[in-house]
C-alpha cells in the first residue's frame, strides 16, 4: 500500500475514514526523556511502507549517537496529519514528507528550518535539489532535502518486448510502431486505468513536463484571475499540443480502460497481459508484490520525433525537513547528516525502487530503472506539473473527464476556468498563497 | 372526640400526601439534571462548539494551518459563482430525491409483504435487514466490482451493448449505480420502521373493512396507508436528510467521478476543504448546506404531517 500523495494510489480511498482517526493518533510531540543526558527527537515519517526501513536506520543512528533518541511517528494520511500538528504549533523536530504541492505550501509558510548550511546539502544532485526548490520555499532557503527521488515514465514488460523484437521507443514515431506491432498480438499495448483518476496524472505530467513553455507556471500565477485565451499564458493557448498528444496516447489503451483500476493495471503488467503502463517508479514495488519475478523496465515517455526533447519527470518521493522551532537544532541536524550518508540513502533507494539524489554515490542498480537513470544522472530533469496546480483546481477530475470524452476544447477551457475561480478566491495567489 | 378525630384525620390527610410531594419536588429535578446535563455538555462541546467554530472560520481565509485573516462574506460570494458547487448541488438533489422515493416505495412494498401471513416470515425479515448491518464502504466496494466487472460481462453475453461497459465509468449513468447501492442499503432500515407501523394498525379495522366488501387495493390506500402515514413522514424526512449527506457510497463506488459527475456536496466539502487546502471556503459551503438541510426538513415535515390521518 503506497501513500504517495500526488502520484501514488493516495490513501484517499481508504484514508477517508482514517483521516479522523489520524488526528486522534497524532503523537503528542516528543515526550521528555527521564534521562537528562539524552535528547529525544520527534521524527515524523509519512510512508507506511517505509516504517521498517526507518526503524533500522534509527537503530544504527542511536548506536553511533548514544546521546540522542529518535522516536518515529507515522500516521495514515500524513498530509492532513502534519497540518493539524502545525495548527497546534507542534512541528516535529525532523520530518519526511512527500515532495508535492502541499510540501511547497508548508515551506512557504516558513515552518521548516533552513538547511543550506549542512554539508550534505552540497552532495545532492543540483537538478534534484532544484525540483525540491521549485515546489516552494521560505524566502530563498533550502527547506527540504530530497532523500529519495522517483521517476515518472512508462513501465514496460521486458519479456513482452523481447518476444516481439521491440526496443523501448525514444521518439513518438517509434512508440507508434511499437503499438502497431503489439496490436497484432493478444497483448494490450498500453493499459489504461481511468477508473482511478490519479493514474492519468503521470501521462499528463510527462507530456507537460517536456512540452510546457518556459516559465509557464509563474506566468499563470501572475495572471491569476485573468487567465484565458488572450492572456500571456493559459491552458487554452499553450497546452493544445500537450492535449493532442494526451488524446493520441490514450487511444492506445484497451477498450475497458475506463472501468479499470490501479491494481488491475499492475496485475496486467505483472502477468504480461499488457506491454506498457504509464506510471512512476513508485509503482514498481507494487507490481513486484503481485509477481516478484516480473520482468520490468522503464523508459522516459517520448514526446516528439527528436529524442533530445525527452526529459525525465522526477519528483521528490521523500523530502527531509527540520522543524523551524525545534528545541534541538544541533541534534536534529546530526540526524539529518546521518540520513544522507551514502550507505543509508542507497539502501533506502534499493528497498523502495527509488533513485538516489546523491550526486557522487553509486546509483540504484535496479534493472527496471536502467532506462531512466542516465537522464537522472545527466540532470535532464523536470518536476511534476501537477504540483504547480493548486489542489482546489481538481485537476484529477478534469483529466478524467478529458480521458473519457476526449473533448480537448472543454478540457483546456475548463482548466482555465477553474484556475480563474481559485485565483479569485485566494488571497496572495501570485505568491502561491493560501486560500 | 369524634370531631377531634375527624380533624386530626383531615389534618393527616392533608399532611400525608404533602410530605412525599415536597420530597419529590426536591429530588426529581436534581435527578433530571444529572441525566440531562452530561448529554447536554457533551453535545455542546462536540457538536455545537464545532458548528460555531466552523461558522467563524467561514469568514476567514484559513487554509487549515498558518495565518489567516477575516475576509468578510467573500467566501459566500465566491460560492455562488462556482460552477462546481452548483454541479454538486444538482447531483446531490437529483440523487436524494430519486433515492428517497425509490427507497420508500420499495421498503413499503416489502414491509406489506413481510407483514402478510407468509411462510418463513422471520427468516425473510432477517434477510431483508441484512444490508443495514453491513458497512456501506464494504458493500460499496462489492458493488463497485459488480458494476465494473460482473454486470458488463453479463450484458455482453446477452448482447446488451448499452450495458457492456461499466455504468460507473459513464458520466451520464454513474449516478444510477450510486442510487442502486443507496436504495439497497437503506431500504432495510425503512422496512423495519414500516413493519413497526403496520403492527400498529388494529385488526378490527380490517375486519370491518372486509365486512364492507373492500378490495385489497382499497384496503391499502384507504386504511393501511393513512393509518401508517406518520411512519411514512418520518421515513421520508430521514431518508431525504440522509441521502442529502451521501458520502460513503460515493467514496466506495466512484470517488466523485467520472470527472465530477457524482461529486456530492459532502464529498466536495471534504475534498476541497481537507485535501484542496480551501478549508475556510468549503466551511462556508458547509454552513450554507446546513441551512438548506434544516429548511428542507422543516418544510417536508409540515407538508407531510398535514396529510397524516389523526385518530
Amino acid at each position: 500500500m503506497l501513500t504517495l500523495r500526488g502520484h501514488g494510489p493516495s490513501s484517499r480511498r481508504w484514508g477517508v475514514g482514517l483521516s479522523a482517526l489520524a488526528l486522534a493518533v497524532v503523537p503528542l510531540a516528543a515526550c521528555g526523556s527521564s534521562d537528562e543526558d539524552t535528547v529525544t527527537l520527534d521524527f515524523f515519517q509519512f510512508k507506511p511502507e517505509a516504517v521498517g526501513a526507518f526503524d533500522t536506520i534509527i537503530a544504527d543512528f542511536e548506536e553511533e549517537n548514544p546521546d540522542i533518541r529518535v522516536v518515529q511517528n507515522h500516521v495514515p494520511n500524513a498530509d492532513t496529519a502534519i497540518r493539524t500538528m502545525l495548527v497546534k504549533d507542534k512541528t516535529p523536530d525532523v520530518l519526511t514528507l512527500n515532495g508535492n504541492g502541499n510540501f511547497g505550501r508548508l515551506a512557504q509558510a516558513c515552518v521548516f528550518a533552513d538547511l543550506a548550511d549542512l554539508s550534505v546539502a552540497d552532495s545532492i544532485n543540483p537538478e534534484a535539489q532544484q525540483v525540491a526548490q521549485d515546489l516552494g520555499t521560505c524566502e530563498d532557503q533550502v527547506n527540504g532535502l530530497p532523500f529519495a527521488n522517483n521517476a515518472s515514465g512508462v513501465i514496460y514488460n521486458t519479456q513482452v518486448f523481447e518476444d516481439n523484437d521491440l526496443e523501448p521507443p525514444q521518439t513518438w514515431e517509434e512508440l507508434d510502431e511499437v503499438v502497431a506491432t503489439l496490436a497484432e498480438t493478444d497483448v494490450v499495448p498500453l493499459y489504461g486505468t481511468f477508473a482511478e483518476p490519479w493514474t492519468l496524472l503521470p501521462t499528463f505530467n510527462n507530456l507537460a513536463g517536456a512540452m510546457q513553455p518556459q516559465d509557464f507556471w509563474s506566468q499563470m500565477r501572475a495572471e491569476g484571475e485573468d487567465v484565458g485565451p488572450d492572456s500571456e499564458a493559459s491552458f487554452e493557448k499553450d497546452f493544445v499540443p500537450i492535449a493532442d498528444r494526451f488524446n493520441q496516447f490514450l487511444s492506445y489503451t484497451q477498450d475497458n480502460a475506463d472501468s479499470r483500476s490501479y491494481t488491475d493495471g499492475n496485475r496486467a503488467i505483472a502477468e504480461g497481459r499488457a506491454a506498457m503502463l504509464a506510471q512512476g517508479s513508485y509503482t514498481l514495488p507494487a507490481i513486484r508484490d503481485i509477481n516478484e519475478e516480473a520482468p520490468l523496465g522503464m523508459f522516459v515517455m517520448p514526446v516528439s520525433d527528436d529524442p533530445q526533447d525527452n526529459v525525465l519527470v522526477s519528483g521528490v518521493d521523500v523530502a527531509v525537513a527540520v522543524g523551524a522551532d525545534t528545541e534541538y537544532p544541533d541534534q536534529a541536524r546530526r540526524f539529518v547528516e546521518f540520513l544522507f550518508s551514502d550507505e543509508v540513502v542507497s539502501q533506502y533507494a534499493e528497498a523502495q525502487s527509488a533513485l538516489s539524489p546523491l550526486a557522487d554515490a553509486p546509483q540504484n542498480d535496479d534493472p527496471a530503472l536502467e532506462g531512466v537513470v542516465p537522464f537522472f544522472e545527466d540532470g535532464r530533469l523536470t518536476g511534476y506539473a501537477d504540483h504547480q496546480i493548486p489542489a482546489a483546481v481538481n485537476l484529477e477530475a478534469e483529466v478524467q473527464t478529458f480521458a473519457l470524452d476526449g473533448n480537448e476544447e472543454s478540457f483546456l477551457s475548463g482548466l482555465d476556468e477553474e484556475w480563474r475561480k481559485v485565483a479569485r478566491r485566494t488571497v496572495d495567489f501570485s505568491e502561491g498563497g493560501q486560500s | 372526640m369524634s370531631a377531634q378525630n375527624a380533624e386530626t384525620e383531615a389534618a393527616r390527610d392533608d399532611d400525608t400526601p404533602a410530605a412525599p410531594d415536597r420530597g419529590r419536588q426536591r429530588q426529581v429535578p436534581t435527578a433530571i439534571w444529572w441525566m440531562v446535563l452530561p448529554a447536554f455538555v457533551l453535545f455542546f462541546i462536540f457538536h455545537t462548539t464545532p458548528v460555531f467554530t466552523g461558522i467563524y472560520y467561514s469568514f476567514t481565509n484559513f487554509a487549515g494551518y498558518g495565518d489567516y485573516r477575516f475576509v468578510g462574506f467573500s467566501n459566500y460570494v465566491n460560492l455562488f459563482q462556482d460552477s462546481e458547487v452548483f454541479g454538486a448541488y444538482r447531483f446531490t438533489f437529483l440523487f436524494a430525491v430519486v433515492a428517497t422515493v425509490a427507497t420508500n416505495v420499495i421498503a413499503l412494498a416489502i414491509a406489506v409483504g413481510l407483514n402478510a401471513r407468509i411462510k418463513l416470515k422471520t427468516t425473510f425479515r432477517a434477510v431483508f435487514f441484512m444490508p443495514h448491518v453491513l458497512a456501506i464502504l464494504i458493500v460499496g466496494y462489492v458493488f463497485n466490482y459488480l458494476f465494473a466487472n460482473s454486470l458488463p460481462y453479463v450484458a455482453q453475453e446477452m448482447g446488451v451493448t448499452a450495458l457492456s461497459s461499466s455504468i460507473l465509468a459513464n458520466p451520464d449513468l454513474a449516478w444510477v449505480g450510486v442510487v442502486i447501492l443507496a436504495v439497497w442499503q437503506s431500504a432495510a432500515f425503512n422496512i423495519i420502521l414500516y413493519l413497526a407501523g403496520l403492527q400498529t394498525v388494529p385488526s378490527e379495522v380490517y375486519e370491518a373493512a372486509a365486512l364492507d366488501g373492500t378490495t385489497k387495493r382499497q384496503q391499502f390506500f384507504r386504511i393501511t396507508f393513512p393509518l401508517i402515514a406518520g411512519f411514512f413522514t418520518i421515513n421520508m424526512v430521514l431518508s431525504l436528510k440522509n441521502f442529502l449527506q451521501v458520502f460513503d457510497h460515493i467514496i466506495a463506488l466512484t470517488d466523485g467521478g467520472p470527472g465530477t459527475a457524482t461529486q456530492s456536496i459532502s464529498v466536495l466539502i471534504y475534498r476541497g476543504g481537507l485535501q484542496g487546502g480551501e478549508y475556510a471556503y468549503q466551511t462556508a459551503n458547509a454552513v450554507i448546506y446546513l441551512i438548506v438541510i434544516v429548511v428542507l426538513s422543516l418544510v417536508q415535515f409540515r407538508f407531510l404531517q398535514r396529510r397524516e390521518a389523526s385518530f
